[in-house]
């Protein structure tokens, strides 16, 4: 008894030594701001919480050697939802009883952002999402904030710019999770305003391992370019299995692909995908001389000075979460509480960040357009502006 | 034996059960911290389903490696009954073990034919199987990314919807679920399942009928799941399919595993503890957010040194330890 009961007592306390003398740094007598991040550090989006997770420490630590907000530093306490909307729930639970934090940043996933959505609602706790699913900002929240252009605003441009390119027979391949589901429907919704008609229709659940059927079909369609609709590490195998299979069509994607770890899966396959979103991967796009250009070139460079690798669109969605809650809480007059950073979160107004310029408002919680979308051809394993 | 020790022996289990249910009351008194309650709310759902687990392969010898469908086959049903078709929270959580129970008849039906790794196979294809259909089955279910703002338990127009509550609710379920395991135990099906593991062909000459307790036993056990699941959907208000996978299934098995075949009490505090593991910040102050981290990053590989260590050093688990420990108390341990 005593071993096996001293087996267990040590593989438990064991971790207890090492870590329990970290915590915090310099603070002086103030409390710091506590704001809570749900990212999916591990999982089939790990390509997006990683990069996220990076941009707010970046910024966190900006804001604190600068002085903080309002004399008060913030700091964030992470939790990893390992891509799995129960674990994002159970995450949000624990960061509004146990820490006790102002809002919530996340989930990186649209599915768990809507997971943790009534928690957040019932405690009266502001989430920023930084997942692209229109729901989020469509099935309105007072309580729920969005940093990416949402699919409503991302897939008219893709499908217009198929159409210009005269593509206009579309075969689509999107994933079960939230935002491949939330992307599929508009894409059946407003395909033919975008003037292009939908050959076929495939799904893959997050984890398969092999596209080659859904493939398959797709090539008997006929299609004059595939869409792909999803966030998750499987658009690499999507594009590589599409390469096995020699179809010469053209693969086109959104924001979920917009990432080096889709470009390093894909190798060879990723060549001449084309992707329309948000201007953060060529930043010239923001047109030199602007205050977006000058905000996005500075942190580019701050991020890669720490990292070592650019930034991509992940990171700047969690730049963007992290600095409208930083500018919401500089503009709180008075106690600051959940309520009152909510209120200031939604009197954003005209404030400059790396997915746009936002202006919130009681109706919309995202605040972008397409004005925000470009497109990029990938060449060389890197993105190149298409023209 | 006196009659004194009798009376000793045939009351330590209730004793068990009474104390428990005064700590359960007494958590709410000592502790007004809501998250420290909804992590029991957890913890009472894993006992009710270990309850219903131990009752099958610990005493019955049968194995289940697709008990956590059972539990999600009750948090959909009543999830939907109750959200979807606005249905009274009774009748959902009533349906729930219903159909719980007759999935666990039908699986018993051929499933219990079958011994040993070829039971483990079949439970786990029935687990596998069921995980598609919690994917796929979008309208009931809500697919890959599940279904939330369920509604909170309602009792004849009395909205369950504090933590203390919740926690109350499915603690009172747990501790009932509790006492009517240990009566069976404690009755004649109780000992034909102790003679059906010992020996099937012995049970079988004592006159036992042995495949419709398998069978019955099977469905008791499914039937405790399901209202386990129903407790869990509406007390935490969102479920999803990898909440109910074959790893949630693995895990209830090495409770019972680590608790110990034969014992009740055994599993159960193995239930609380294993539980407890990964949100141990919450209950001891004072424990890093890094050492927690860690704690959760290594859940499965704890549970596996546990089940290893229980094997190794203590092949009946936490329940042999226990009985050890109450017979040496009572002075009668020969060696």
């Amino acid at each position: 008894m005593t071993r096996a009961a001293a087996a267990l007592l040590v593989a438990v306390c064991l971790p207890v030594v090492g870590c329990s003398s970290a915590d915090t740094g310099a603070d002086e007598g103030a409390e710091p701001y506590r704001i809570g991040a749900v990212l999916s550090l591990t999982g089939s989006y790990a390509g997006l919480g990683i990069p996220e997770k990076q941009a707010i420490d970046l910024e966190v630590a900006r804001i604190n050697e600068a002085g903080g907000i309002n004399g008060r530093e913030i700091e964030v306490i992470y939790e990893d939802d390992a891509t799995d909307a129960a674990k994002a729930q159970a995450a949000a639970v624990r960061l509004i009883d146990e820490e006790g934090v102002l809002a919530i940043i996340g989930a990186s996933g649209t599915g768990h952002t809507v997971a943790m959505r009534s928690d957040a609602e019932r405690a009266g706790v502001p989430i920023v999402s930084m997942a692209g699913g229109s729901v989020i900002t469509d099935d309105f929240s007072e309580w729920v904030f969005q940093t990416p252009w949402p699919n409503r605003i991302v897939i008219p441009f893709v499908l217009k710019q198929m159409a210009a390119a005269g593509r206009t027979n579309v075969a689509l391949i999107s994933d079960t999770g939230g935002y491949g589901v939330d992307g599929r429907d508009y894409v059946l919704a407003h395909a033919q305003e975008a003037g292009v008609t939908l050959v076929a229709d495939e799904t893959f659940n997050a984890g398969d391992t092999d596209m080659s059927s859904q493939l398959t079909k797709i090539r008997a369609a006929d299609p004059d370019a595939v869409l792909i609709w999803a966030a998750g590490k499987e658009a690499a195998i999507i594009a590589r299995n599409a390469r096995q299979l020699n179809m010469q069509q053209p693969l086109y994607g959104g924001s979920g692909i917009a990432r080096q770890e889709f470009i390093d899966g894909a190798a060879e396959a990723a060549e001449g995908v084309r992707l329309g979103t948000g201007r953060i991967l060529v930043p010239e796009a923001f047109g030199e001389g602007t205050e977006a250009y000058a905000v996005a070139t500075d942190f580019i460079a701050r991020f890669e000075a720490e990292y070592g690798a650019k930034p991509d669109i992940f990171a700047g969605h969690a730049y963007d979460a992290i600095g409208l809650i930083a500018d919401a809480l500089g503009r709180i007059e008075g106690d600051v509480t959940s309520e009152a950073l909510r209120d200031a979160l939604e009197e954003t107004d005209g404030w400059v960040g790396i997915d746009g310029t936002f202006t919130y408002s009681p109706s919309d919680h995202n605040g972008l357009t397409e004005d925000e979308m470009v497109l990029y051809v990938i060449e060389g394993g890197t993105w190149r502006l298409d023209d | 034996m006196s009659s004194v020790k009798r009376i000793r022996l045939f009351i330590t289990p209730y004793l068990g059960l009474i104390a428990a249910a005064l700590a359960v009351a007494a958590v709410p008194l000592v502790t007004p911290d809501r998250y420290v309650l909804k992590v029991l709310v957890y913890v009472g759902v894993n006992v009710i389903v270990i309850a219903g687990l131990a009752l099958l392969f610990g005493h019955a010898g049968q194995i289940s490696m697709g008990h956590a469908a059972f539990v999600g086959i009750g948090a959909y049903t009543s999830a939907y009954l109750v959200k979807t078709l606005d249905a009274p929270w009774l009748v959902g959580v009533l349906a729930a073990t219903v159909l719980a129970a007759a999935g666990g008849l039908v699986l018993a039906l051929p499933a219990l034919r079958l011994r040993g790794h070829y039971l483990a196979m079949a439970t786990l294809g029935f687990s596998e199987i069921m995980y598609v259909v919690f994917r796929e089955a979008r309208a009931i279910t809500g697919g890959n990314d599940g279904l939330g703002g369920i509604p909170y338990p309602e009792v004849a127009g009395l909205k369950i919807d504090t933590p203390v509550g919740v926690y109350l609710l499915v603690w009172g379920v747990a501790l009932l679920t509790l006492l009517l395991v240990l009566n069976i135990l404690r009755s004649r099906p109780g000992r034909a399942m102790r003679a059906l593991q010992a020996t099937e062909n012995g049970a079988l000459a004592c006159g036992i009928d042995t495949v419709g307790l398998k069978i019955r036993t099977f469905a008791l056990s499914a039937a405790l799941a399901g209202l386990a699941g129903a407790l869990y959907a509406h007390g935490v208000g969102f479920i999803s399919p990898s909440t109910f996978g074959l790893d949630q299934s693995v895990i209830y098995m090495a409770i019972v595993v680590v608790g110990g075949a034969g014992s009740l009490a055994g599993p159960t505090l193995a239930a609380v503890v294993l539980t407890l593991l990964p949100y141990a910040d919450a209950l001891v102050p004072g424990l890093s957010k890094d050492t927690i981290a860690v704690m959760q990053d290594w859940e499965a590989d704890i549970y596996g040194l546990a089940m290893i260590a229980v094997v190794i050093f203590a092949p009946a688990g936490i329940g042999g330890l226990l009985k050890r420990i109450r017979l040496r108390g009572a002075g009668e341990v020969r060696s």
